[in-house]
């Protein structure tokens, strides 16, 4: 039971990140391979602010998504002047420079020894040490992410997004500010990466660079692609199918040297057959051009 | 120390070369990235592994086998993956995230089959070096920079002189045209993949001489040859000689001041630097970097 509920706190941490994620590539059509970055910045900064000055995880988390939106900035700004492909391989890049600084700049975040000891949440003095209270902790943010990204997406401005998505130029012709659009984009997915990051260091106590990889990357994109390109619900079976499917062969008896990478042969497998098949994903609207 | 940083960066920069090359050949022809260039580069060095270790052929041999054997796995990634795809017009994003994919399964699949664990094919005794303006070369490293030269020029040849070369010369400037005046370019982005994925398993056939191979050694490789071919200025030819060399050295030069774990962020910092002000590379070409 407490297994089950583990995993369902995994879903919400990772339907944050999808549902964030969907909002750059799905709605806005930015091939964003960096996303592990922002919830690595967002999950350092809260962890580190409650290790070295004991400062309560609520405010951590805060903190945590508003740097990682910072990174946002820094990381959309520049690379929003290039486009499809090439945008990819930026982003992917700033995300292995992302982790490349958590593992190499030991001082801080102590390289892959990684932090141990992240105080857990407490709410009115309450510590939160049950799983299923982190489980209610995660499900209030996915709650509060979909609410954000939905009133996003469906107002005025998430119309624009779509616009920059079919056609750039035409939204350019039509008097849109293309780049400072791209860039809010990036600034609200970064943050909501960062909140993921930040509720996956306090729950599981401890983060180290390794969590925080380009196939990390790859996997959170494969979930907005399968569950669907621009769908909300999309996003969330994306992230529930793609979470618990794999934890199903650890019931088939495997040992984990052969589970592990068989379970990455199946995502590999999928983003093909996906891309083959059905590049718009499950109940997703709209495909890559 | 100076001297001996610029001989690593040289070798370093020569597997590069190697990789920028295959990928710049494939490049050339289909115009999008095949990221999974990179597995087919570890697939190199396991498969002579295989060979070497497993079933005790003489190296030089199972080099050339595993080379071989090299292009033919490009050729069946492209047939099962990129054909299928090319044919309904995908656009580049799908073949790149497609090409993530079967960079992912292979990489397991290595793993699966040979374990995660190092492994090594050097069975010889590790001489000491020669000693060179105070900077020491080893036989290995001089064997190293000896194939990739011998390799470039190879590539340099087929393409300015045979028939087939020019033919891919034809399809990287305009397919459309080349295939009114009856080149087919179906088999030419066959001998692409072919020669691409073979250059790919000789960095890695090459690179197992000097190191250990592990299952996720293609990420690195990949990752440094699109950087070389960017900076390079990609498609061309010279240009991902020129990139390779230029990251390899300006890497072990970074790594003079901080440490080695740094190298990955100076690549990457190169990258993104131009891409933003010289999105054409080095060579200058126009289908750079494209901006808004």
């Amino acid at each position: 039971m407490e297994y089950i509920l583990h995993i369902l706190v995994i879903t919400g941490i990772y339907i944050i990140l999808t549902l964030s994620l969907n909002l750059l590539v799905g709605y806005t059509g930015l091939a964003a391979l960096g996303h592990a970055a922002f919830s690595c910045v967002g999950a350092y900064a809260s962890s580190l602010l409650a290790l070295n000055y004991g400062l309560s995880p609520w405010i951590g988390l805060l903190v945590g998504a508003c740097v990682a939106a910072i990174l946002g900035v820094f990381i959309g700004a520049p690379s929003l002047r290039l486009k499809g492909d090439y945008l990819a391989i930026a982003t992917f890049g700033s995300g292995v420079i992302v982790y490349s600084v958590a593992k190499n700049w030991v001082s801080v975040t102590r390289g892959p020894m990684g932090l141990p000891g992240i105080p857990g949440f407490s709410v009115f003095g309450l510590q939160l040490s049950e799983v299923w209270a982190y489980l209610i902790l995660v499900a209030i943010f996915v709650l509060l992410t979909h609410f954000v990204i939905r009133r996003v997406v469906n107002s005025p401005f998430g119309r624009i997004l779509r616009g920059i998505r079919e056609d750039e130029i035409a939204s350019l012709a039509m008097g849109k500010d293309v780049n400072k659009h791209k860039i809010i984009v990036f600034v609200i997915g970064a943050f909501f990466a960062g909140i993921a990051g930040s509720l996956y260091a306090h729950y599981i106590t401890f983060i180290d660079p390794s969590s925080f990889t380009v196939m990390e990357s790859i996997t959170i994109l494969l979930m907005v692609v399968f569950g669907g390109m621009g769908s909300l619900p999309g996003s969330f079976v994306g992230a529930a199918i793609l979470v618990i499917f794999p934890e199903l062969l650890r019931f088939l008896g495997m040992p984990s040297s052969v589970a592990a990478p068989l379970r990455q042969m199946i995502y590999g497998l999928l983003l093909i057959v996906l891309m083959l098949k059905r590049p718009q994903g499950i109940l997703g609207k709209y495909r890559w051009k | 120390m100076f001297t001996q940083l610029i001989i690593n960066g040289v070798i370093a920069g020569s597997i590069y070369v190697l990789v920028a090359l295959g990928f710049t050949v494939i490049y050339r022809t289909v115009k999008f990235f095949h990221f999974a260039h990179g597995v087919v580069y570890a697939a190199g060095a396991y498969i002579a592994y295989t060979f070497t270790i497993s079933l005790g052929v003489h190296p030089i041999i199972s080099f050339f086998l595993a080379a071989a054997l090299a292009g033919i796995i490009g050729i069946i990634i492209d047939r099962l993956v990129y054909k299928p795809l090319r044919k309904r017009k995908a656009p580049n994003l799908v073949f790149l995230i497609a090409s993530f994919g079967v960079f992912i399964f292979v990489q397991n699949l290595l793993q699966l089959i040979y374990g995660a664990q190092i492994l090594t094919i050097r069975t010889w005794p590790v001489k000491e070096g020669h000693h060179f303006f105070g900077a020491v070369i080893t036989d290995t490293q001089i064997l190293i920079l000896a194939a990739s030269a011998a390799l470039c020029l190879g590539l340099w040849l087929f393409v300015k002189k045979t028939k087939l070369g020019k033919a891919m010369r034809a399809v990287a400037d305009d397919r459309i045209a080349a295939n009114v005046v009856g080149i087919n370019p179906e088999r030419i982005i066959l001998a692409a993949f072919a020669i691409g994925s073979a250059l790919a398993g000789a960095a890695g056939i090459l690179i197992s001489l000097e190191t250990n191979i592990e299952p996720t050694m293609g990420m690195n490789a990949i990752l440094k040859g699109i950087i070389a071919s960017i900076i390079g200025g990609i498609g061309s030819i010279p240009g991902a000689m020129f990139g390779g060399l230029f990251l390899g050295i300006a890497e072990n030069l970074g790594i003079w001041k901080i440490s080695a774990g740094w190298k990955d962020c100076i690549a990457f910092v190169i990258l993104i630097v131009f891409l933003l002000f010289r999105p054409g590379g080095i060579m200058g070409v126009k289908s750079g970097g494209e901006r808004l």
